[in-house]
């Protein structure tokens, strides 16, 4: 039988590496002979900033365009930060696609984005519009009264009941008051008010005023409004933010545009970036910043998803064609084989042992999310108090799984009071660190037996093992360049398969064995 | 004056007067327990050659000396020759244990096999009256889990080395056997009460706080290669290798033992009472030899490891059988596994008749390392 795999497997890594080969250059034949369709358009965003950090730990925000049913943000470049930490702020519930980079000293910094957009005019991404039901904590957010949006200023509420008169419903309440903001308050020079009471009192505004003068108003008619911040897509060297007004009306959110004087249906060129109000880049501790962003058309590049309107069953293949943040996720996945077949070269090619096969893979992924410094002292901190708990747990003899249980009770306790210690000394814990909880209670069970039953010094063995593995593969999930190549190109595991195969009929010594049988290649021997 | 005589891997015999033995035994044991990269004077003639000792070999000599990788046997040897389905016949000793019953192979006598929870309370009970018995898991790696008593009044129970436990510890570890606490993959197992084995008086100078063991390891049904593991301090009674016990090597055509390691070091006495590892025959050799190609056969394995201990009264009993034995067996033997793999592969299939099967490890033992 063994005969036969001899002979098997290296025809079955030819054919995977030429299968992996058709596939690629299948994938670009057909990427490169894809044209847009007619009235689409490929678009270029640069965000180009400067700015002076005040002091260390001085923070930039850029925010991306959000996805609306016509345009969608296709690629998106890594924040260009030379001299500064970049960091990815994750927050599941909040839809802003944020970048953040942190400066390390004072000084002068400029830092640039980049992303491209496909615009098509024919709806396509979003058939129909999600219906929202605020929670009342949510509505709240809407209808509270802000610094610039003064909802519960005489000068609004004067305003808004005499609009009231003779609107029996709210739908014509939002139409007049839209009507007045575009036609009562006339748009001012730069100096103008660009706060809703200094709006509505002077009856002239800025843009930004006009439209915090109509969410005041609809606020203090118990309406949820919210302000929209994005860019039209066009071209030009120094965009300037344009804002709109978004109305929640019988679960649709509707925008309306004072600037322009549209209402409900927005050009398709619109694309929001920020829903709350907040500037497309923001700072804290920085001066003098400068945000410049620019547009261009561009030919549409290899790789962009370039269908729209109509599925085909060919898209499945295409993983560029998903949302965004679906992509980053992707990408990550991704990479896991890589990191199975770098634990597969340690283990079959060096010999390294490790606490179980797939424990390192897992403990990279963890530090991916987590920032890996902060995943490292509570992968230390867990490995010692369970340690040290499980030492103790050994005096109760209790048995196996409600031990493992309690295990696992106290690995969660130590990740969340870990958590909150690096909060109370001011070191900004990962948003996420989701370490394996149920990996992390394994490895200190068999830390605590291997020790026991081995030694110590024999468990350490294995746990330096275990970190030396995990670090590597970390290295390899950090690699963003071919996590984009892999989503691009799925099939180049084809390849990651075929060397797998010849690592699995590697029959040579292992590193760790030309040391362990040195004593057998003595030239008397 | 006492001689001692230890034979070395090449078949020459040393000799070396008591006195200065005792001499240098304080400085094996520092040998053995610091791993110190000086080599030992009496490490025997094929190290002496060497100046000093390398900390790093080149694959190419390794493969001159025919030493098998542990990716090589796991792709030929293990892999290959091992079916999948006969693998829970070796990795539960119960099943081992009743393949030995039906070939009349001599195995420690099972007092009781516990099965369920409710029987751990009447674990005093299926013991009887027995002062000595070992408890140890069906599906357990590594000699983990097992616990030797040697005496005890049925509230206190003394282990073989020396140490005090009480009926709820007991009750305790055999609950976490059944858990499946040492079984291979955590899966829930049995536990086995058996006879304890007596140790044999011939290897009493040389097994400190345990029982020795001897594994063979077989190819297609033939002896290949053996060894004796002997306990030692260091490894707390339990005759595993990388806790710091001693392998040595033994002749396949006499059961003799030679050499002697220790920690990845040559050693030629014990580390901790100072009596010559070599020149020691394995009693009952013949037998022994004979009950592990029995074993192999019953088992329908091709490449395994069969581990016996040698009773006072009964002899060589089967322990377990491993499917994937572990390759210090080499370094015991200094000498590599697979010229002698190699030579069995070559042989036509006349020579694997059971009546001709001594012959096949007669050659083997002609086989110069």
């Amino acid at each position: 039988m063994h005969m036969n795999a001899r002979k098997v497997a290296p025809r079955v890594v030819v054919l995977l590496m030429v299968l992996g080969l058709s596939a690629v250059s299948l994938r670009m034949n057909s990427r490169q002979k894809t044209q847009l369709r007619p009235g689409d358009s490929m678009w270029r965003m640069t965000y180009v900033v400067n700015f002076r950090a005040d002091k260390a730990g001085a923070k930039l925000r850029a925010s991306f365009p959000l996805d609306t049913p016509s345009t969608r943000v296709v690629r998106r470049e890594p924040l260009l930060a030379p001299g500064m930490k970049t960091a990815r702020p994750r927050n599941p519930r909040s839809e802003n696609r944020e970048v953040a980079a942190v400066a390390p000293q004072p000084g002068d910094f400029r830092v640039t984005a980049q992303c491209d957009i496909h615009l098509s005019p024919r709806a396509a991404w979003q058939s129909n519009r999600p219906r929202t039901d605020l929670t009342p904590k949510a509505a709240a957010a809407y209808l509270r009264s802000e610094k610039a949006v003064q909802a519960e200023s005489p000068t609004v509420t004067d305003t808004l009941a005499v609009l009231r008169t003779g609107v029996s419903n709210k739908k014509g309440l939002v139409e007049r008051l839209f009507e007045y903001c575009q036609t009562e308050i006339r748009p001012g020079a730069k100096d103008a008010p660009h706060d809703a009471a200094g709006a509505l009192g002077q009856g002239a505004a800025t843009p930004l005023g006009r439209a915090r003068a109509m969410i005041a108003l609809c606020r203090a008619a118990k309406i949820p409004a919210r302000l929209v911040t994005g860019v039209e897509i066009k071209l030009g060297a120094d965009v300037q933010p344009h804002r709109w007004v978004e109305v929640l009306s019988n679960g649709q959110w509707e925008s309306y545009d004072p600037e322009n004087g549209l209402a409900h249906e927005l050009p398709r060129n619109f694309v929001p970036m920020r829903r709350d109000g907040a500037e497309i880049v923001r700072g804290r501790n920085v001066r003098g910043l400068h945000p410049t962003i620019s547009i261009v058309r561009m030919s549409p590049p290899p790789g962009a998803a370039t269908v729209s309107g109509g599925r085909r069953l060919a898209d499945i293949f295409d993983l560029t064609r998903l949302p965004l943040e679906v992509h980053e996720i992707l990408s990550l996945i991704l990479l896991m084989p890589l990191g199975a077949l770098l634990t597969s070269i340690f283990r079959t090619v060096i010999g390294i042992r490790t606490f179980g096969t797939f424990t390192p893979t897992l403990l990279a992924l963890a530090f991916v999310y987590a920032d890996w410094r902060t995943g490292l002292m509570i992968f230390a901190a867990v490995m010692v108090l369970g340690f040290a708990s499980r030492s103790l747990l050994d005096l109760l003899k209790l048995l196996v799984v409600p031990r493992l249980s309690v295990m696992l009770t106290l690995v969660v306790l130590c990740i969340a009071f870990g958590i909150a210690l690096f909060d109370y000394f001011g070191v900004k814990p990962g948003s996420q660190v989701l370490l394996p909880m149920v990996i992390l209670t394994m490895t200190v069970e068999r830390f605590f037996l291997t020790s026991e039953e081995d030694g110590v010094g024999f468990a350490l063995q294995l746990l330096a093992g275990t970190l030396l593995v995990a670090f590597c593969c970390y290295m390899i999930l950090c690699w963003a360049t071919v996590g984009r190549m892999l989503l691009v190109h799925p099939e180049l595991h084809c390849f990651t398969i075929a060397a797998l195969i010849l690592l699995g009929r590697y029959s040579g010594y292992r590193l760790t064995e030309l040391w362990r049988f040195r004593d057998l290649a003595g030239p008397g021997a | 004056m006492v001689k001692v005589s230890t034979k070395n891997a090449n078949g020459t015999k040393i000799e070396s007067a008591d006195a200065s033995l005792r001499i240098l035994r304080g400085y094996f044991r520092l040998q053995c327990r610091t791993q110190s990269p000086i080599p030992n004077p009496q490490s025997l003639i094929p190290l002496m050659a060497q100046t000093k000792r390398r900390f790093w070999v080149r694959p190419r000599e390794l493969r001159r000396q025919g030493v098998l990788g542990i990716n090589l046997r796991n792709s030929d040897y293990v892999l290959a020759t091992n079916p999948r389905k006969h693998y829970p016949y070796l990795d539960d000793k119960q099943r081992t244990k009743e393949i030995c019953h039906q070939r009349g192979i001599p195995v420690p006598q099972t007092y009781a096999l516990i099965q369920r929870y409710g029987d751990v309370r009447r674990f005093l009970e299926l013991v009887g009256q027995r002062q000595q018995f070992v408890i140890k898991p069906t599906k357990g790696a590594e000699g983990r889990g097992i616990v030797v008593i040697a005496e005890h009044d049925g509230t206190e129970f003394v282990t073989s080395s020396g140490q005090k436990t009480t009926l709820p510890d007991l009750r305790y570890h055999v609950a976490g056997i059944l858990a499946g606490l040492y079984s291979l993959a955590g899966q829930p197992d049995r536990a086995i009460v058996e006879q304890r084995i007596l140790r044999h008086p011939v290897f009493e100078p040389v097994a400190v706080g345990g029982t020795p063991d001897v594994r063979i390891v077989l190819y297609r049904c033939v002896p290949v290669m053996a060894m004796v593991r002997l306990p030692t301090v260091a490894s707390r009674g339990r005759a595993n290798l990388h806790q710091g016990a001693v392998a040595a090597g033994i002749d396949l055509s006499t059961g003799a033992t030679f050499g002697g390691v220790c920690r990845q070091q040559a050693v030629s006495v014990h580390p901790d009472s100072g009596n010559p590892i070599g020149g020691i025959i394995v009693p009952g050799w013949p037998k022994l030899l004979a009950a592990a190609i029995h074993l192999a056969e019953g088992l329908e394995m091709g490449y395994i490891g069969v581990d016996f201990v040698l009773d006072a009264e009964l002899g060589p009993v089967v322990l377990e059988a491993n499917a994937r034995p572990g390759l210090a067996i080499q370094i015991a033997n200094r000498c590599g596994l697979l010229p002698r793999l190699k030579l069995i592969d070559a042989q036509p299939a006349e020579m694997f008749r059971p009546d001709r099967r001594m012959e096949l490890v007669a050659m083997l033992a002609e086989l110069s390392c």
